[in-house]
């Protein structure tokens, strides 16, 4: 594995260990929380898609 | 828990703001960059610092300089990663990081880094009980109950052995104000109840559960539910309440006496005994089952004899919002050499009695007045297994001969205070034909004699 790889896997786990933790505080916030969190949740999922991206051409 | 300053260093918004949930109870800060961190680490007063080590795709993990500016400065570092190598955590550890977990769990996760860090704490203010809670400055004991407070913020069990009178219910009390369990302390002295009242103390009852239960009432272990019980003398208690207890344990879940209803309690264990557990197993007194269940940490307190250099410091915790006394130098020695069969509660009792009659300079005829009757002096000379004698001669000759000398010892001054009737050695000491007559041989005394 390239050392690119190997970053790119780091920020993936680290971004999908993230949301998951969102995930599961979800449904304990209040609904400014609740809309502040899908902000961010929608903003890392897109990071996610944009590493996948990477990982798959190189 | 005291609300704590903490900082978290993450370049990842969503995981700041998931850090930021998680530590709602607590003042929390944040830093995205190591430029910031490094300036709130200097301006800012922290008690944790939670640090991501790689700081975007393209970081070659910049978060190591901000465990070594924040260790610098006292603050207590953990690593949150999500996976880095052996070298990089080792590294981490170099420059100062005292914690690591791997990203995701974060509930659980530094749930536990706070307990850990909270007991840490209380550790280090451990002195501090030795000179207001549990007084003592000998330091086999104080390393004991030091290493003990690092397990009052966990479920482990813990067990207190010692003596009547050292302070085991005490020790149990500052245990349980350690242990950050919002519940009670609930205590019960087990040998103070027959098995049918100590299983409705423990359990409760319901109305009309036996003869003059006019109304129902709660039980210990429903009391101690998020706290903490506390079993004294849990030897004495029958084999039959041992397995009910057991089972209690096990299921967190009893019956209250006349009720079909379970009961959920969450209690931790602490426990004690004046005497020695794994004798009370061999005799049959205490099941195994129930001992491997409340004895995670054992400590063990010795008498006040054995700690004589506690004496003074104890008398003026006694008296610190009272008369001071005095001693003169023959009072010091001989309460110093004196048995202290009732430990510190003798001396409490001792002090107390001092102070409301004596003049303040107690002298050593005034002393020996309110200890005569007892053994004075020969508590502190019997051999026991810490005596320094004792334990040079094992360095010396080795284990098995020490312990040897103390079986032929003991044989030897039971068979003395028996008159030499044998039968009632090996009946007294539990030991077999064998073992006597080899004794008997070894220490030169009459083998064919005809006393039985």
């Amino acid at each position: 594995m390239t050392e690119e790889n190997s970053k790119l896997l780091h920020d993936l786990r680290s971004k999908c260990s993230s949301l998951k933790s969102a995930a599961e505080l979800y449904k304990d916030c209040s609904p400014a929380e609740k809309k502040e969190m899908l902000a961010l949740m929608n903003s890392a999922a897109a990071e996610i898609t944009k590493i996948l991206a990477q990982l798959s051409q190189s | 828990m005291e609300k704590l300053n903490i900082l978290v260093l993450d370049d990842d918004r969503l995981a700041q703001k998931i850090m930021t949930m998680q530590l709602a109870e607590h003042n929390t800060d944040t830093a995205g960059d190591l430029k910031t961190v490094l300036k709130k680490i200097e301006t800012g007063r922290y008690d944790i610092g939670f640090f991501d080590l790689m700081l975007g795709p393209e970081d070659d993990h910049s978060g190591l300089k901000a465990i070594a500016a924040a260790a610098e400065k006292g603050i207590y570092c953990v690593v949150v990663s999500s996976s880095d190598s052996e070298e990089i955590i080792d590294r981490a550890y170099e420059l100062g990081a005292r914690d690591f977990y791997a990203k995701g769990n974060e509930e659980s996760n530094v749930a536990d880094i706070l307990r850990k860090f909270a007991a840490g704490r209380k550790a280090a203010a451990a002195a501090d009980i030795f000179t207001s809670a549990f007084i003592t400055q000998d330091p086999e004991t104080r390393a004991m109950v030091t290493e003990a407070l690092k397990y009052a913020p966990t479920d482990l069990p813990i067990m207190i052995l010692g003596p009547s009178g050292t302070g085991k219910t005490s020790l149990a009390n500052i245990l349980h104000d350690h242990s950050g369990r919002p519940g009670a302390f609930v205590s019960i002295n087990c040998s103070a109840y027959t098995e049918d009242l100590l299983e409705a103390e423990l359990f409760g009852y319901r109305k009309g559960a036996f003869t003059g239960a006019a109304d129902s009432r709660k039980g210990r272990l429903l009391e101690a539910h998020k706290g903490t019980l506390f079993l004294d003398e849990i030897g004495t208690m029958s084999p039959n309440m041992q397995m009910k207890l057991l089972k209690a344990i096990e299921e967190r879940i009893f019956h209250p006496l006349g009720s079909d209803k379970p009961e959920r309690s969450d209690f931790r264990i602490i426990s004690a005994t004046l005497e020695d557990p794994q004798k009370l197993i061999a005799q049959g007194k205490m099941r195994f089952d129930l001992f491997q269940r409340v004895h995670g940490y054992t400590i063990n307190l010795k008498p006040l004899s054995r700690r004589p250099g506690d004496i003074a410091p104890l008398m003026l915790h006694f008296t610190r919002s009272g008369r001071r006394l005095s001693f003169t130098r023959e009072a010091k020695a001989f309460m110093e050499s004196y048995a202290w069969p009732g430990n510190v509660r003798e001396l409490k009792k001792f002090t107390d009695l001092l102070s409301s009659g004596s003049d303040g300079r107690v002298g050593l005829e005034e002393a020996k007045k309110h200890l005569r009757g007892e053994a004075a002096a020969a508590g502190g000379q019997e051999p026991r297994a810490g005596d320094d004698g004792l334990y040079r001669y094992a360095l010396e000759h080795g284990l098995e001969a020490a312990l040897a000398k103390v079986s032929d010892e003991m044989i030897a001054r039971n068979l003395n205070e028996n008159g030499g009737v044998r039968t009632k050695t090996m009946t007294d000491l539990k030991i077999s034909t064998r073992l006597l007559y080899s004794t008997l041989k070894k220490l030169g005394l009459d083998t064919k004699g005809d006393k039985k």
